[in-house]
């Protein structure tokens, strides 16, 4: 009996219950004649039986904060999804109704620039500007509002 | 035979894909029911793979938020325990990364000092102190071995995995983990031969 015949009886007694007809009846008949792996599965067997009536369990304040966690974060995802929602309709409506009032807006430009006597490029850059408004006047707002409240949790922090 | 194990194999698919479906709709009864199901095996697995019950506790709570966030890249094709634990795993190991950036190694320096209380003791009769000796035996034992091969160890006799499902939790090679299991059960009884458990 060689050592590499210890070491594959032993490896598969590690593995357990998932081995195949073959293997079995062959690490039985090893078991019979080596005292040595015999004991190692017994005592491989008791260790196992120990390791499964571990008494380590969660506590039941553990799983209902969970719980609690779990159910607050998914109404926060929540309200982000519906939020997204918003804003993606928002963007289509606004994309939508540019599309469409382009082509008037550039005529009644072109005709206020005709009525004023306007080189096209000024008139054009007037456009410009216009459909630029709202961007520029929302990014305005949003990087007041980022100052104002870093401004605020830094005086609470202090 | 194979009637039943074709219905069996069936049954299992229905239930996971039913949680695979519940996770993407972030179905809050679906997760409480889950959390409940999977309590206490996951806290085992995190309680050994982390060494320390506290830590166990704060990614048991950040693993199921994780599972709600990330609930759609569940396949349900394979068991949601394998895909549970994979997250737990991650997180952990994330999370020791962090806190010890040199080696996962050096984790068992510390734990070989951890101490896990079990979560019920009652010390009323002898039976029952024997009972928590040896538990605090086998748990000294399996915080002494290496990390990887106490938890291939764990998944394999606590949680009962497979050992294709262990590979697909600890993203290792099959012959790898029959190897980590083959080591960390021999460290395992040479650690709790030293103790005198298996005497």
């Amino acid at each position: 009996m060689t050592r590499n015949f210890h070491d594959s009886a032993r490896e598969l007694i590690a593995q357990g219950d998932i081995l195949s007809d073959a293997q079995q009846a062959w690490l039985r008949s090893h078991r019979e004649e080596c005292e040595a792996c015999s004991d190692y599965a017994e005592a491989a067997e008791r260790a196992v039986r120990a390791l499964r009536s571990q008494p380590l369990a969660a506590g039941s304040a553990l799983v209902q904060a969970t719980q609690m966690r779990v159910r607050q974060r998914a109404l926060e995802l929540q309200r982000q999804h519906e939020r997204l929602w918003v804003i993606s309709v928002c963007c289509f409506a606004v994309t939508l109704s540019t599309a469409l009032t382009t082509a008037a807006l550039w005529r009644g430009f072109a005709w206020m620039g005709q009525q004023a006597r306007l080189p096209g490029p000024v008139w054009q850059v007037g456009l410009v500007a216009l459909g630029l408004m709202p961007a520029i006047v929302a990014a305005i707002l949003m990087l007041a509002r980022g100052t104002y409240l870093a401004d605020t949790i830094g005086s609470l922090q202090e | 035979m194979n009637a039943a194990a074709h219905y069996f194999t069936n049954l299992m698919e229905s239930e996971t894909s039913a949680i695979a479906r519940g996770l993407r709709r972030r179905d809050p009864d679906l997760l409480d029911h889950l959390i409940e199901q999977y309590q206490h095996r996951l806290l085992r697995y995190l309680i050994y793979l982390s060494g320390n019950r506290e830590l166990a506790e704060d990614i048991f709570q950040e693993t199921w938020i994780r599972v709600l966030e990330r609930g759609h890249q569940y396949d349900g094709k394979h068991e949601f325990s394998t895909w549970l634990y994979a997250v737990a795993r991650n997180l952990t190991l994330d999370y020791l990364r962090k806190k010890r950036p040199l080696s996962l190694d050096g984790l068992m320096q510390d734990e070989a000092h951890a101490s896990l209380e079990p979560a019920d003791p009652r010390p009323a009769a002898w039976e029952v102190v024997q009972q928590h000796q040896q538990a605090e035996q086998i748990t000294a034992a399996l915080l002494s071995i290496p990390v990887e091969y106490r938890e291939t160890v764990v998944l394999r006799f606590q949680e009962g995995l497979s050992l294709e499902e262990i590979a697909t939790v600890t993203g290792a090679p099959l012959g790898t983990v029959k190897s980590r299991l083959y080591r960390g059960l021999d460290l395992l009884l040479s650690r709790l031969k030293g103790t005198g458990a298996q005497a």
